[in-house]
């Protein structure tokens, strides 16, 4: 009897057949994500180094020859208004992370540890936040905005990019919270530290691997925000570097592609090396149970 | 001079519509420097009676004073208490040595002052080599003895215990016995020790507080809960192994009070005053299982079927079955029963009689 011929595992074939499955799966799935998920940017990176006419040639060029080859497409980012974007962007998104982190830390405390009436209610309405699409929440935005004076300003976009980051981050916070005895804080209170004290010096040491799962959160969120940046700054000079980039496309006689190669590039580059180094304590925030 | 006075200690929780009464009017006085065990099964109400005297719960009626200061809405922070938690909530993100001096910290001593407090405190806990690790690098005893130290330095006015052994193996505990005696000696404050552990309870207390559904049973130095008993559940929940129990009747016949149980007659040498009016009356027999007796002769005592024996070294413990259900005896190191019949003799003077409804100890 052949180790083939048991039958078993979870597809009813033999253990040998179901392992060679198992393995071609794995590769079928690391070309899918390389051909959907890392070859544009390979062809992102390729592109900013080549020049304009071979950007926009019919033939298919895979890489820069060294008579296609040019740097001048990163000159774009000296560009006044490109500098302005990336700024925007790196303002508004530490702003966004500090905000959640704070906000959400208080307040999953708050619902982990104090007890009020419709506690639980309370949270599941926060997660109905995550039923509208931001669209739907950024026109009547607009219109609040408008009245308030937070349009075209940094801290109206960073108010609401924090607004619908903050359901996600406290909920995270609140089950993580959940996982530090409360017998610690007791024990700090005990020893003569007042409740902030014990919230300081016990849950926000302890609390680290959520607090970065948060601002990783907060960080996607704001970096990569486009609808809300387009619709609440609507000035160009005010915006960030999302419609930014899309104004670029759309105005103007012909498409510099080798200038928004360059600059899509440069902003793609912080997220991978943020979620690469904080990538184990990501997953330690992550691991909640019941989360 | 401080002591600890608890008086007519109520706690009453709300769940839903229910109302559970956790603890149900106790008095309860600690002297300064004494040890009192507060011990009982789960849910008996003694955690909650702690965390009262702690301040982390509020009573719902009664009060706490320590010394002449009332202390009963005061929040825990005011209290000047050391407590020890179950699962010894020592920081994770904090060396040693600041695990120790972080109530120090609070309190606003200098760096300096508090590390050379912990110095002293390591050196008598025998810690001293552990200072700089992580409490996740320590063995479950080092634990223990940080989470002593961490009081110890503290110098607290009344130092509270909430099951700190719970999670350590049997000869963890009795090592750690005397060094928690040695602590708390040293601070010299009342110590409240609440434990489920009657052997934790009986090494190191100078009075034990036996607890039941949210009521006292007793107060009482060790030997005393041990040897006179006040009620039934006292009689069963300290000693080992545990007390047995029989259903007796009292007969009085010419001046001799008998007391039977089954088809078995037993004399029993106390004053008959005080059975008056227990005379043919239904009553529970508590005795040790190091007072019963096991005779070869079937018909000399309580017929019964050895099942099996736990030799321990020094003695064994043997089961029996009878008509009143499973029987424990002590007996000698070299006895085997090999499952045939024997008889089991009361030895009547050790024998206590409790009331059937109420419990109370009669005789």
């Amino acid at each position: 009897m052949s180790a083939d011929s048991k039958k078993g595992g979870i597809l009813g074939l033999g253990y040998q057949s179901e392992q060679r499955l198992f393995d071609y799966s794995k590769v079928a799935s690391a070309v899918i994500f390389f051909v959907f998920g890392v070859f544009p940017i390979y062809w992102m990176a390729q592109s900013s180094l080549k020049i304009r006419s071979a950007v926009t040639s019919p033939e298919v060029s895979w890489y820069p020859t060294p008579a296609t080859f040019t740097l001048e497409n990163y000159d774009v980012l000296t560009n006044p208004d490109v500098v302005l974007y990336v700024v925007n962007t790196i303002v508004v998104t530490i702003g966004t992370i500090l905000a959640v982190v704070v906000i959400s830390l208080i307040a999953g405390y708050g619902l982990a540890r104090l007890r009020f009436p419709h506690k639980e209610n309370f949270a599941r309405f926060l997660l109905f936040g995550y039923l509208f699409s931001p669209i739907v929440l950024g026109l009547p935005l607009y219109l609040i905005w408008k009245q308030l004076g937070l349009l075209n300003t940094r801290i109206g976009l960073i108010v609401a990019l924090s607004a619908i980051s903050m359901p996600f981050a406290v909920w995270l916070m609140w089950k993580y919270v959940q996982t530090i005895p409360e017998s610690m804080e007791e024990s700090a209170w005990v020893a003569g530290a007042s409740r902030w004290r014990g919230f300081r010096d016990v849950i926000v040491p302890q609390s680290q691997p959520a607090i970065i799962a948060a601002a990783l959160f907060g960080f996607a969120i704001a970096w990569n925000d486009f609808t809300f940046a387009q619709i609440l700054l609507p000035r160009n000079e005010a915006t960030t570097f999302a419609p930014g980039i899309f104004r670029l496309i759309t105005q103007g006689y012909d498409i510099a592609w080798g200038d928004i190669m360059a600059v899509s590039l440069m902003m793609t580059l912080p997220p991978l090396v943020f979620a690469y180094f904080m990538q184990s304590y990501l997953l330690k925030g992550f691991q909640i149970r019941s989360l | 001079m401080v002591d600890v006075q608890i008086r007519d200690l109520t706690r009453v929780f709300n769940e839903g519509r229910d109302e559970i009464v956790a603890v149900d009017g106790i008095d309860l006085t600690i002297e300064d420097g004494e040890f009192v065990t507060l011990v009982g099964p789960s849910g008996c109400g003694k955690t909650t009676t702690l965390r009262c005297v702690a301040g982390l719960d509020t009573p719902t009626g009664g009060t706490i004073h320590f010394g002449d200061r009332n202390v009963t809405n005061l929040p825990v922070q005011e209290r000047d208490v050391a407590l020890l938690f179950q699962d010894i909530a020592l920081y994770p993100h904090m060396s040693v040595r600041d695990n120790m001096a972080y109530g120090l910290k609070i309190e606003g001593v200098s760096r300096e002052e508090r590390y050379a407090r912990v110095e002293d405190a390591a050196e008598l806990l025998q810690i001293t080599d552990q200072l700089d690790k992580g409490p996740g690098d320590l063995s479950g005893g080092q634990r223990q003895r940080v989470a002593l130290g961490r009081s110890l330095v503290r110098d607290p006015t009344v130092f509270l215990f909430d099951e700190p052994m719970s999670d350590l193996d049997a000869k963890l505990k009795r090592e750690l016995r005397p060094v928690v005696e040695q602590v708390t000696a040293e601070i010299g404050c009342p110590v409240l020790y609440v434990t489920h552990d009657q052997e934790e309870a009986m090494t190191m207390s100078d009075r034990i507080a036996i607890m039941n559904q949210g009521e006292l049973e007793q107060v009482g130095p060790p030997k005393e809960v041990y040897e006179d008993p006040a009620t039934e559940f006292v009689s069963g929940f300290i000693g080992q192994p545990n007390a047995q129990f029989f259903d007796g009747r009292i007969a009085t016949a010419n001046g001799v009070v008998t007391l039977e149980i089954g088809d078995f007659d037993f004399d029993l040498s106390v004053d008959p005053g005080a059975l008056d009016g227990f005379g043919g009356e239904a009553i529970r027999v508590g005795i040790r299982p190091q007072n019963i007796h096991v005779s070869e002769n079937p018909d000399d005592g309580i017929p019964a079927t050895h099942l099996l024996d736990e030799p321990l070294g020094d003695e064994t413990h043997s089961f029996f079955e009878t008509e009143m259900g499973e029987v424990i005896v002590v007996t000698d190191s070299d006895f085997e029963g090999d499952g045939g019949d024997y008889g089991l003799v009361l030895d009547s003077d050790y024998a206590k009689l409790f009331d059937v409804e109420s419990g109370v100890r009669i005789a």
